[in-house]
């Protein structure tokens, strides 16, 4: 926040001319040493090139020493893609890339010009990146969401559950005023129910997943856009040739009467960097 | 089944990863950005759906607990690969940290 406040620029039109802060907007770290540049590919069509440190590069773009921030929904989704493409290209031309989130960038300090500080920031930071590359190396980041339809498991229960079947028997000869109380018995019955099987669920598919994962993350789950919901959210690192097997696994998953499954990617490791 | 990276369908995964995660600096030279979370929930709050939130309070609670469960099991895991005993070549603590 302090920094942000110090380099406001001054808005346009204003006539005096304010000396900007450099800056370089990082898009990941990728495995080699080329000096090389990627096209006007970048942020707003920025030119994007690698700064080189022995055998890792960053690369970036040039821009003032300012976040990018907005409250356009749209502006920021484009910038997003933008990134993304970027960090995509370069996983592509260079196979193992650590992405950076959005909006990092490096600024000119005490005489020393952004390009040196990201220099100075890899090599400051070697063992470590190398070590980070290392860990991911020939691997991608996978999306894993499963979900269940609430009603169709529900009313699977109730056919296997004795108390509940029963408690619905007992309902239809109850009069109206006891009939509700017993309603309410039967819904927390349902409920209770229906967590001890999202437990079960939850274990089970963490077990078969992790078989076919390098690594995973629990993610927090989401709400759904339809009647399903979301009773497992996952980040995985998967080995190059693994994701068939994942996808098989995933397969087995979603068919399974009530419960569907999205798996998305390949992802640069956005997930698996950050240790 | 296959994975999909289809742009219009898988944005939102996109979103989660760009603006949540990533190789993080902390250095004096990195502008410091406090707009980065205010960002991810500004966007957050424009694209309806997205809030992550459980449409059961009941099931809140079990997301809370099950993760809880999860980061339990991992400690167990990274002990008990240090005995020795891990349960297959591959183990989700193996490249943790």
């Amino acid at each position: 926040m302090q920094h942000g406040e110090n380099i406001r620029v001054a808005p346009p039109g204003e006539g005096e001319a304010v000396a900007k802060v450099e800056g370089r907007y990082l898009y990941c770290v990728a495995d080699s040493g080329e000096k090389v540049s990627l096209g006007p590919i970048g942020i707003n069509g920025q030119e994007v090139y690698a700064v080189p440190y022995e055998d890792v590069c960053a690369v970036v773009h040039d821009c003032p020493a300012e976040p990018y921030q907005s409250t356009d929904a749209e502006v920021i989704k484009g910038w997003v893609i933008a990134h993304q493409r970027v960090v995509d290209k370069a996983w592509e031309k260079w196979g193992t890339v650590l992405p950076l989130g959005f909006d990092t960038i490096i600024r000119e300090q005490g005489g020393s010009g952004p390009q040196q500080n990201v220099e100075n920031w890899l090599a400051a930071d070697y063992q470590t990146i190398k070590r980070k590359l290392e860990a991911v190396r020939g691997k991608a980041e996978y999306g894993v969401q499963v979900f269940w339809e609430p009603q169709v498991i529900a009313r699977s229960i109730a056919q296997m559950s004795r108390e509940i079947s029963s408690l619905e028997e007992e309902i239809k000869s109850k009069p109206r005023g006891l009939a509700y109380m017993y309603r309410q018995k039967l819904e927390n019955a349902v409920k209770r129910e229906m967590e001890a099987k999202a437990d079960q669920c939850f274990r089970d598919f963490y077990s078969r997943i992790k078989k076919h994962v390098c690594d995973l993350k629990l993610e927090k789950t989401k709400r759904a856009d339809d009647d399903r919901q979301m009773i497992m959210n996952l980040s995985c690192l998967v080995d190059g040739d693994k994701s068939t097997h994942l996808g098989e696994e995933l397969e087995g998953i979603g068919q399974m009467e009530g419960f569907s499954v999205r798996f998305t990617g390949p992802w640069p490791p956005y997930s698996f960097v950050s240790a | 089944m296959e994975p999909t990276r289809d742009s219009h369908a898988t944005l939102v995964d996109l979103l989660d990863r760009v603006l949540d995660k990533g190789l993080v600096l902390y250095a004096d030279i990195v502008v410091s950005v406090a707009g980065i979370p205010l960002i991810g929930v500004n966007l957050r709050a424009a694209l309806a759906g997205m809030e992550t939130m459980l449409k059961y309070g009941v099931m809140q609670d079990w997301d809370e607990r099950i993760r809880a469960w999860e980061r339990e099991k991992r400690g167990e895991k990274a002990v008990s690969m240090v005995s020795g005993d891990g349960d297959g070549p591959v183990d989700a603590t193996a490249f943790a940290g």
